[in-house]
């Protein structure tokens, strides 16, 4: 029926129409400009080559054959984990552990793994070999479910824009299949000093904010642990430090929490463990002031301390001083 | 080594995938809502093109005042599945939202398929918005029928763009990316649909044309409001848009990244 339909010529009307696509588009591009968010951070895009590790690295590369059984205390366990994007290892054999009512801080220069473990261990990446057991769960048989145990805030947070506060709130509870009402939400807001925001969008929220409610997104369904990539990267010191109080509060209240953050002072302020990763593998592990003083005399550590030595000159000696992209 | 440890999904189960949905439709329909403008914009060309052949001259340009309601309905799905559909998700890709949802226990099929079922109800707007409006401005008198075959020919049609919108997000990974190759395909398929159809581009792009997504879609906008008419040609259109919604999905969903980067 179509063919035949068109008689020729037409050129007014194409002309016409051409005028308003124009218009559309160029509508279009201008709304589609104005829209533009800020972009995610580039670190630990892509899985590095695996070059050769630091001298005092290498002489703990054992430590992951003594890694013991996972135990049902265990709210996190990582055994010889291998993430590989390709011929490329991201994370080559990476074994920790993290209890109940544990901070953990993940450190590690750009690129050393952190990002990739995190991903394992939400189930968004499928290792090569190894084992993730969130609260006895294995993630890679069963993901769904051990992201139903996770609170998770990402390096860099987004939320549809579109929404609100509330909506927002709303939706994230729903994904755990929380029903709340608006009083809840409004209570919950409230309980984070956003309770007159809950009419606001996202981005019109200071940096701050934006952190608190993520992280209140990130408990809302009371998980057994909380995933934090580099929670504080852009927050002022006040931010910073009320950021602090919040996971020490919930650690004090039994909650378990793997961070991982490029501060060494936030890792020594809050973290009851660390573990120092690099080339996907880990170097070193252990309460912060007790790995200051296991490597109080490393000669590469020495190196780099100016004064007292510090968790971030163990941190330079383990890992090198070269500037990683 | 681990065993001991182990615990069973069952003793914690996790949310229904129908709980998830509810969720999700519920913000996709809010964020629809908001984004209304956008929604008026894509009916905004095809009510201009209802106007400007409201008369005896350009509706036989146009084939007839039922083959310019098809027309006008199949642009504006073009308009929001292509220019819409795909930088939304681009967008939302770039800025991190659908990595902080998969995350979640959501599985990832209940994330596509919100956004797909909410863009599938806007496309029915603009069908019926188009097709009601130019029932008025044409002085046609389309039947409850015809509505309703209307409205079932825009869930194909409409697929038939969401699937060329989804394996444009696909293939191109940035939202600028999609943004600039989105306008050159609409343009493509809107100028395809108008100049080869009419034969102005010679006999061969008549042909590239007639079987394009546009013409395809045309075809069965043409055969549905005024099924007197149906030919073999509508039955072959029909059989082209379900090709053209596999191709699109497959080629979507195989290269499909949730992230960016």
């Amino acid at each position: 029926m179509i063919l035949g339909a068109f008689d020729g010529g037409g050129t007014v009307l194409l002309i016409v129409i051409g005028l308003l696509l124009v218009v559309r588009i160029g509508i279009g591009t201008v709304r589609s400009r104005r829209r533009q968010g800020p972009r995610p951070d580039d670190a630990e895009a892509s899985a590095r080559a695996t070059p050769p590790l630091p001298e005092a690295a290498t002489l703990r590369r054992d430590r992951r054959d003594q890694h013991r059984a996972a135990s049902a205390s265990d709210v996190l366990y990582v055994d010889d984990l291998v993430v590989a994007y390709g011929s490329k290892r991201a994370v080559e054999g990476l074994s920790f552990e993290i209890g109940q009512g544990e901070i953990f801080g993940l450190l590690g220069p750009n690129g050393a793994g952190k990002t990739s473990t995190l991903s394992a261990i939400e189930g968004l990446v499928r290792p090569q070999a190894g084992t993730v057991l969130v609260d006895g769960i294995e993630v890679e048989r069963h993901p769904t479910e051990a992201r139903a145990k996770l609170g998770v805030q990402l390096q860099a947070t987004s939320f549809q824009s579109e929404l609100t506060i509330a909506q927002i709130v709303r939706l994230y509870a729903g994904l755990y299949g929380l029903a709340l009402s608006d009083e809840e939400i409004g209570a919950g807001l409230q309980s984070i000093g956003l309770g007159s925001h809950a009419s606001r969008e996202f981005k019109q929220l200071s940096g701050g904010q934006q952190q608190r409610l993520s992280l209140y997104i990130a408990l809302i369904h009371g998980p057994v642990l909380l995933l934090l990539d580099e929670p504080t990267t852009g927050l002022d010191p006040q931010a910073r430090r009320q950021f602090w109080s919040r996971i020490e509060h919930i650690r004090d209240g039994g909650g378990s929490i793997l961070l991982t953050t490029h501060s060494m002072e936030e890792a020594q302020a809050v973290c009851d463990r660390v573990a120092i990763v690099d080339h996907g593998r880990l170097l070193a592990t252990g309460a912060p002031r007790a790995l200051v003083e296991e490597h109080r005399d490393d000669p590469l550590v020495r190196e780099a301390a100016h004064g007292d030595v510090t968790l971030e000159d163990v941190f330079i000696g383990l890992t090198g001083g070269e500037i990683r992209d | 080594m681990t065993s001991a440890a182990v615990v069973s999904p069952a003793q914690s189960p996790a949310p229904s995938p129908v709980d998830i949905l509810r969720s999700l439709l519920r913000a996709d329909f809010a964020v629809l809502v908001k984004n209304r403008r956008s929604l008026i914009l894509s009916i905004l060309l095809p009510i201009a093109l209802l106007l400007v052949t409201n008369n005896a001259r350009g509706e036989n340009r146009l084939g007839g005042s039922l083959l310019v309601v098809g027309v006008c309905i199949t642009y504006g799905l073009v308009s929001t599945s292509i220019m819409g559909y795909a930088l939304s998700v681009a967008r939302d890709r770039e800025k991190g939202v659908f990595q902080r949802l998969r995350v979640t226990p959501a599985p990832t099929w209940t994330i596509m398929a919100s956004r797909l079922a909410v863009q599938s109800v806007a496309n029915l707007v603009i069908a019926l918005v188009v097709a009601v409006v130019g029932g008025r401005i044409h002085h046609l008198h389309l039947s409850a029928e015809q509505y309703l075959l209307v409205l079932a020919a825009s869930l194909l049609s409409g697929a038939v763009f969401l699937a060329i919108g989804q394996a444009l997000v696909g293939l191109v990974r940035s939202a600028d990316s999609v943004n600039s190759a989105g306008r050159i395909l609409y343009l493509c398929l809107v100028f395809l649909g108008l100049l080869g159809l009419e034969g102005s581009l010679g006999a061969t792009m008549q042909s590239v044309a007639l079987w394009s997504p546009v013409g395809v879609t045309m075809s069965l906008y043409a055969g549905v409001l005024d099924l007197s008419r149906w030919s073999s040609h509508d039955t072959l259109s029909v059989v082209a848009c379900a090709g053209y919604v596999v191709a699109g999905a497959a080629l979507g969903i195989r290269w499909f990244r949730w992230d960016a980067r």
